[in-house]
């Protein structure tokens, strides 16, 4: 049961800690980059969010300009298909990028929290440990929004669904939400290309679409001088 | 205030005690067995509601199609009763319907008009409410009669059975995001494209742990819209039947291979069960069970393991639902009204170990996750349903203890002039979910 330990790490440990899991092997090849298209599903919703250091921005600061892997975690998401399957597969695929300097400097994480409340700036910043800070060849962001009414046209326009799932004893303030895993695949426009769930969330997968929207990105100014 | 994390595991273990680890949100399978491996709040428990794609019938109520919605809880005053429904104001050929992957909405689509409508069941489960008209289906893709309605993560993949040009069966499948925006058309493989294809559609079905979307084939507009006792007289028109399955990539969204499967196989189960990578459908013509699965070198095969009544009577399997264990199938038979068990533990050889004749017609069928309940709905198309007294028009609600199926109410939606029943799916009450643009400030339990 070492890969439930391993993840069992990444819950007690945040972000920090996420390095040292191990990812699953894919039962099946991805299709090799370039030969397949991704699809424009939508646009990137636009925003007030916190980064860790409790600055407003708004979020298509972080959803342009580079190509993004973004999702919606909590910090005490205790669901192991969820947010720490999510840490343990940037994580993998960072030091793929790390690795790569035909990469470096073209692709953004970006880790949001569903619950503003309890993950406060401080919270977000604790939780990323030292990636919040890192000024590597990958930069991860680490956001949270001011309230849930912030929030909320946020989790809207991804179209990421969020339920309480467990009720409140009295007493106690810690939520337990229900929400189905995605993380979203943004080209530097700012349109979601992917949806990764729990199935596809393997960074072989994220790997080649990322280097399929790369090999997009250099045909374009090509095709811009032929028009 | 600075949150130690350890601290807030200590919480959080105090809190779920030993279980920590153990909540989990449910695996994403599906409710009634048949849904997009996608769909996330599923029930697993009793469904409190089932909600009926309706055809409109000229001069019954107000002759529209509608979504009827009947109160399926036992607990309930209004078990077995409608609660609501809507109409959509207009006669379309109501047909199939699938939620969008976060269950909040239900896709349902009209066969003839190529409407697509989306109802909000979330707000308030017991009283759907139509939020969207999709009417630029055909316009924006070519195709016609959306079928299938599959939830992919934030996108509904719309698979067809037909197309503008000429109403025949080469058709393919539409992709829209949730917001109902379309974004992509793919058309299925013609012959010109791969050997053995032939261009039709009907079901999808994706099993995202292999990368494969299987798609199945049936025909055209001109013959769905055909009289059923005119069309089996054309001999032409009768060769203008699907008798292929596709395996596509799903990740690419492009076709690899083209089984052959005579006779118009129409729905597709994958296994739910645990480590299974096969699927099952049933041909309506040939009256087949037919197992796709990989062969030893893992190259998909398609192969009949099994007859359907007798094939030479054209029994015509309409539907099928598997157990979510993946040991049992029921498969309904519209021409003889007829609802068969097939044990399939070893699906390579399904055995038939009960049948019950449970209308004069039948088509859909949806058995609950715990499979102790059978809903049983009786129209197949507005112009193939039986005329007279055989035209019963019904939703029935079947109990199954492993050895009969047992009546426990029927709805006559035609004394209560609702219309044709046909597709079927499950909902429950507010509570079990609660979705933060209803109310933001639910999400942290405040």
């Amino acid at each position: 049961m070492r890969g439930t330990a391993l993840l069992a790490l990444a819950l007690y440990g945040g972000a920090g800690a996420a390095q040292e899991l191990a990812v699953s092997a894919l039962a099946w090849v991805p299709p090799a980059p370039g030969s397949y298209r991704l699809e424009r599903i939508l646009h990137a919703p636009d925003g007030n969010v916190l980064d860790s250091d409790g600055r407003l921005h708004r979020l298509s600061e972080f959803t342009t300009g580079k190509i993004t892997l973004f999702s919606f975690i909590y910090t005490y998401c205790s669901d192991p298909r969820g947010c720490p399957l999510a840490y343990a597969t940037l994580h993998s695929l960072k030091q793929t990028v790390e690795r790569t300097p035909a990469l470096h400097g073209k692709i953004r994480f970006v880790s949001m929290s569903f619950d503003p409340e309890y993950d406060t700036p401080v919270a977000m910043r604790s939780y990323g440990g030292p990636e919040a800070r890192a000024t590597g060849p990958l930069e991860w962001r680490f956001l949270t929004t001011r309230n849930g009414r912030e929030l909320a046209p946020l989790l809207d326009g991804f179209g990421q669904d969020v339920s309480v799932a467990a009720p409140q004893p009295a007493g106690r303030r810690i939520p337990v939400l229900s929400h189905m895993l995605k993380v979203y695949l943004i080209d530097p426009g700012g349109t979601v290309r992917e949806i990764y769930s729990t199935s596809w969330l393997h960074p072989a997968v994220l790997l080649n679409d990322i280097q399929t929207l790369l090999r997009e990105q250099a045909r374009a100014p090509v095709q811009a001088r032929r028009r | 205030m600075q949150l130690n994390r350890f601290t807030r595991a200590a919480a959080l273990a105090a809190y779920f005690g030993a279980s920590l680890l153990g909540w989990i949100v449910p695996p994403a399978l599906a409710d009634e067995t048949c849904n997009s491996p996608y769909l996330s709040n599923l029930i697993k428990g009793q469904e409190d509601y089932v909600y009926v794609w309706t055809l409109g019938v000229p001069g019954m109520g107000d002759g529209s199609d509608k979504l009827v919605t009947l109160d399926a809880n036992p607990k309930s005053k209004t078990f077995g009763k409608v609660v609501a429904q809507v109409s959509v104001g207009g006669r379309g050929e109501a047909h199939h319907a699938g939620f969008t992957d976060d269950r909040r909405f239900l896709w349902a689509g009209g066969l003839d008009d190529s409407k697509i409508y989306v109802f909000d069941i979330h707000s308030d489960p017991a009283k759907p409410r139509l939020v969207n008209t999709i009417a630029d289906f055909e316009k924006r893709s070519g195709l016609v009669g959306p079928h299938t309605f599959y939830a992919l993560p934030g996108r509904m993949l719309i698979g067809a059975l037909s197309n503008s040009k000429d109403g025949g069966g080469a058709t393919g499948m539409a992709l829209y995001n949730n917001k109902g925006e379309f974004i992509q058309k793919y058309e299925m493989p013609a012959a010109s494209a791969m050997k053995g294809a032939d261009g039709y559609g009907y079901d999808l079905a994706v099993n995202p742990a292999r990368n494969v979307i299987l798609s199945s084939s049936f025909t055209g507009k001109k013959n769905y819209m055909t009289p059923l006792g005119t069309l089996i007289k054309d001999q032409g028109a009768m060769k203008q039947f699907g008798n292929t399955m596709v395996v596509w990539n799903l990740k690419a969204m492009q076709p690899e291979q083209v089984l052959n499967v005579p006779g118009a196989p129409l729905e597709i189960r994958w296994s739910l069960n645990e480590g299974d990578d096969w699927a099952i459908t049933a041909t309506a013509l040939t009256s087949k069970l037919w197992l796709v699965k990989k062969d030893g070198k893992g190259q998909w095969q398609a192969r009949d393991v099994a007859t359907i009544g007798d094939p030479a009577k054209t029994p015509l399997p309409v539907d099928i639902s598997m157990r979510a264990d993946g040991k049992g199938l029921w498969v309904n038979t519209f021409m003889d009204g007829t609802t068969r068990y097939f044990d399939i533990s070893n699906p390579e050889a399904p055995r038939q170990t009960y049948s019950k004749k449970t209308g004069a017609q039948v088509n859909m069928i949806s058995q609950s996750w715990d499979g102790k309940r059978v809903y049983v709905s009786s129209s197949l198309l507005a112009n193939w349903d039986k005329a007279g007294k055989d035209n019963e028009q019904f939703v029935k609600l079947f109990a199954w203890d492993g050895k009969a199926l047992n009546e426990q109410w029927k709805v006559d939606f035609t004394q209560l002039k609702l219309g044709r029943p046909h597709h079927m799916k499950f909902g429950a009450q507010t509570g079990q979910r609660t979705a933060w643009t209803a109310d933001p400030a639910r999400v942290a339990g405040r």
